[in-house]
């Protein structure tokens, strides 16, 4: 992500972030693109989230 | 005269054959808590009047014969957003400096009822996430073995505070690892125990379906006596379960014959690779588990990073939607580390979070079928020994995978446990991961360890 990509999704935000941080937060959003891209695996369509931990049944 | 280390097990011994006072205890901590936390900064608020107070009810009760067991008169710590009546609970942040909340936390209610006697608010990372932080109204913790070592987070303050003997055993909370960690690098005992075993409610969140409560202390044995106390079901937490809850000190018989464990090495060796000397430790520690009677396994699981990207990313969206009405209000209130890495949690959509918990529910599908066949899992706690404080990248969490983070998403029980010191003098550690519910089995094998091994004779030189 660009720095100028990166100031247009803070502004969406509302983040004030000081101008002395933001070139190093935009050096580090191939991390998060990354992250993204990982937990995208092909999946059936029904392929369920799991919003907590599965417990042991009985 | 008290002695300056004392496990909980053998205080708590002491204590029920009045041959040592919880008033002399508490006192002997406080003295030794003046003299070394200014080094240490565990600390952002001793409490010396509540516990004097509450060591004295605990002589009183004793002596009349009301010992409530191994938790009675015992010196402990609280993480500073586990919440306490009357006394500020901050997370370590400017945000919540003012916070004084009107009732304790479940667990924390439950530690007091056990006998536990609190000493004071722990440092911790800001909101257990973002740290060590020097912009924040505390300092952060400093490691006990080397003080220009970081301690691990975000449970930092009881990282260092009980292997220096400042308290006998404290509250961690782990979403990613933040009890792992600091056990890791302090080289003291912790355990994450099952999703749902310890009640959440009136700890300050980070990520609600990763948060995890625990204690930490010096050995396992100890980590069973607070996970005694400690869980049960509380109904004021969605999450909590409600399992049977059996004798986890019972369960420490030392012997582990029998029990099958897999060894997840390509963690530690090509997915987030150590450096020599952990890998030797850990790799000697598998072996000695062959020695004693376990048979030990090498597995293969998906790559590390998949599992921390999917953890990452549910953490940071979950932590981001708890901040967001602050960070848009009082962004600068926080410290930079927390405030930049929410940033970059801003950036995740809707679906790439409803993708993470896709991609979560096959990753714990995957855990459950590998662990079909074995009783434990272990693996690296950590990948070197504690670096210096000030050499901690600010994205440390997003540039290497995070070697606890799998058992965060899986809500899997598990503990680190000390294996050996650096050349330097540096504790390392493995990490031992149980079943769901089967918290006794993790706290056997580590305790059945440590038994065997000389680790737990050394501590930090104040």
């Amino acid at each position: 992500m660009t720095r100028a990509e990166l100031d247009a999704v803070l502004a969406r935000l509302g983040l004030d972030v000081p101008e002395a941080e933001r070139d190093e937060i935009a050096a580090n959003t191939g991390y998060a693109e990354k992250m993204a891209e990982l937990v995208k695996k092909p999946r059936w369509v029904g392929a369920e989230p799991a919003h907590t931990v599965a417990f042991p049944k009985g | 005269m008290v002695p300056d280390f004392l496990t909980i097990a053998e205080a708590a011994k002491l204590i029920e054959q009045r041959e040592l006072s919880p008033v002399e205890l508490v006192e002997s901590r406080l003295k030794r808590i003046e003299k070394l936390d200014g080094q240490l900064h565990s600390f952002i608020r001793v409490l010396p009047e509540a516990a004097m107070a509450a060591a004295r009810t605990a002589e009183s009760e004793i002596a009349a014969g009301r010992y409530k067991g191994p938790m009675h008169g015992i010196p402990i710590g609280l993480k500073d957003i586990y919440e306490t009546k009357g006394v500020s609970t901050t997370g370590h942040s400017k945000v919540m400096q003012d916070h004084v909340p009107t009732a304790d936390a479940f667990s924390v209610t439950k530690l007091k009822d056990a006998g536990g006697v609190v000493m004071g608010k722990l440092a911790t990372h800001e909101f257990a996430l973002g740290g060590p932080s020097f912009d924040l109204p505390w300092p952060p913790a400093r490691n006990p073995w080397d003080t220009t070592r970081f301690t691990g987070g975000s449970s930092s303050g009881t990282g260092a505070a009980v292997p220096a003997g400042l308290v006998l055993g404290g509250t961690g909370s782990d979403t990613g690892g933040s009890i792992r960690g600091p056990a890791a690098y302090c080289g003291l005992a912790g355990i994450k125990p099952t999703y749902g075993l310890i009640s959440r409610a009136g700890i300050l969140p980070l990520a609600f379906s990763l948060d995890h409560a625990g204690p930490m202390a010096w050995t396992a044995e100890d980590c069973a006596i607070m996970l005694q106390a400690m869980a049960g079901h509380d109904p004021a937490d969605p999450a909590s379960a409600s399992p049977p809850i059996p004798d986890y000190r019972k369960a420490l018989t030392g012997d582990v014959k029998g029990l099958r464990i897999g060894l997840i090495r390509h963690f530690y060796t090509a997915d987030n690779e150590a450096d020599a000397a952990t890998r030797d430790a850990i790799d000697a520690a598998a072996k000695k588990f062959e020695e004693m009677g376990a048979s030990v396994r090498e597995i293969t699981l998906s790559p590390l990073a998949e599992w921390a990207a999917c953890g990452v990313l549910i953490m940071m969206a979950e932590a981001y939607a708890i901040h967001e009405a602050n960070l848009r209000t009082r962004f600068t209130d926080y410290g930079e580390i927390f405030r930049d890495r929410m940033a970059l949690a801003g950036l995740f959509t809707a679906a790439d979070y409803v993708q993470a918990t896709r991609r979560r529910r096959e990753l714990v599908d995957e855990l459950d079928r590998a662990m079909a066949g074995l009783d434990l899992v272990m693996t690296a706690a950590a990948a070197s020994e504690a670096p210096k404080i000030d050499e901690v990248p600010k994205f440390a969490i997003l540039e290497r995978p995070s070697l606890t983070m799998p058992f965060n998403v899986t809500g899997s029980p598990a503990m680190s446990v000390c294996c050996g010191y650096s050349g330097a003098g540096l504790p390392l550690s493995f990490q031992i991961v149980g079943k769901r519910f089967a918290d006794a089995t993790v706290l056997r094998a580590a305790d059945a360890y440590e038994r065997a091994m000389p680790w737990r004779d050394r501590r930090p030189a104040l």
